[in-house]
């Protein structure tokens, strides 16, 4: 699996889509060959094996489920930073970690708090909680306007299409 | 043998270990509220993720009860809105949406042009209108976007419209010269989208 915008398959795409070089002879001994073939004769596959293609195909179409409205398989990896200088410990706590401050401690550079988390989609809330204390909202995410128990949190959204 | 199985899930919400962080009336409560939506084929993790929001920021038996019953009824309100086939995200996001006072007509409307999953739209609608964008404006906003749009350039229109409000932009204003100055180049998965790093922010 790949994310859109991933520089090393973007590498590879523009690889891809380089002209390649051609024979020049090529063109004309395709035409001969084209010209030399026989009366054009249609070939009809042994019934077991127009069954066996056909049902390769229901499979594939069943496994693939094309029309499922869910998009489960499709996690995205987030990261979370607070900067917070004066903290001795910041704790990450969401909908995706059941709202327990010891599932996701977030370590420390300078004063800059990060943690990154793999989420399946959905829109989660989440706040900072510094210093096992004080509860702040993420300033560089969407606040949760419906917060019901009196402190800040953000929401962040894992889309599940191409997000 | 209905009742046999609604009585199973009684016990698996009643007896969820994550509950036992709350006193014994309000994981009784929360569980009932939990068991009645289960019943009617609504999500129950958000509900119990929010009880669970509640007693983690400490809040009282009874707040924590009141949020989860009227998440309960707005989880029924945006089923009713998108169909009994909207995912679990999709509607939590319209919740946000509903209560961020974007109309259900508005919803009804997003689910009638946009390929589901509808929940980064619906996100970013509730988060519009969080930023101060009227709601009329910011559903008429994504509406335009929803056809064509990926999840990603619906992101970085949000992002977009809330730099331009920082930098003092009037909201509503915003939302309508970002959204025509994108309307030119949308199909071709621009203006909005960039090359983002992995991984990306919230």
């Amino acid at each position: 699996m790949f994310e859109p915008g991933d520089e090393t398959v973007e590498r590879l795409i523009q690889h891809l889509r380089r002209p390649v070089a051609m024979d020049a002879g090529l063109d004309a001994r395709v035409m001969r060959e084209i010209a030399q073939a026989s009366s054009p004769r249609r070939r009809v596959w042994p019934l077991p094996w127009s069954v066996a293609a056909a049902a390769a195909v229901l499979g594939a179409v069943l496994v693939a489920r094309p029309w499922a409205r869910n998009a489960t398989s499709r996690a995205d990896t987030l990261q979370f930073v607070l900067i917070a200088p004066q903290a001795a410990s910041v704790s990450l706590v969401g909908d995706f970690n059941d709202w327990d401050p010891a599932r996701s401690p977030m370590q420390t550079a300078h004063g800059i708090w990060a943690t990154a988390l793999r989420l399946a989609p959905g829109r989660y809330r989440y706040a900072f909680l510094v210093n096992g204390v004080e509860w702040r909202a993420d300033p560089g995410a969407p606040a949760a306007k419906d917060d019901e128990f009196g402190t800040p949190s953000s929401v962040v959204t894992v889309g599940g299409r191409g997000s | 043998m209905i009742i046999a199985a609604l009585l199973l899930v009684t016990q698996v919400v009643a007896q969820d270990p994550r509950l036992e962080r709350l006193d014994p009336d309000t994981r009784s409560a929360v569980a009932a509220v939990a068991d009645s939506a289960n019943g009617v084929g609504l999500p129950v993790e958000p509900i119990i993720q929010r009880a669970l929001e509640g007693a983690t920021k400490g809040a009282s038996g009874a707040r924590i009860v009141a949020a989860v019953r009227r998440l309960a009824v707005d989880l029924g309100t945006a089923r009713l809105t998108l169909g009994t086939s909207a995912s679990a995200p999709e509607l939590e996001a319209a919740v946000a949406a509903l209560r961020a006072g974007a109309t259900p007509q508005v919803l009804a409307h997003l689910r009638d042009v946009r390929r589901p999953p509808l929940t980064m739209a619906l996100s970013v609608l509730a988060d519009l209108v969080a930023s101060g964008v009227p709601a009329d404006s910011a559903g008429a906003a994504v509406l335009a976007l929803a056809p064509q749009a990926r999840d990603a350039d619906l992101v970085d229109f949000r992002r977009a419209v809330e730099r331009d409000i920082a930098l003092g932009a009037p909201p509503g204003a915003a939302t309508s010269v970002r959204l025509n100055a994108g309307a030119l180049d949308v199909s071709s998965g621009s203006p909005y989208s960039g090359n983002p790093a992995r991984p990306r922010r919230p």
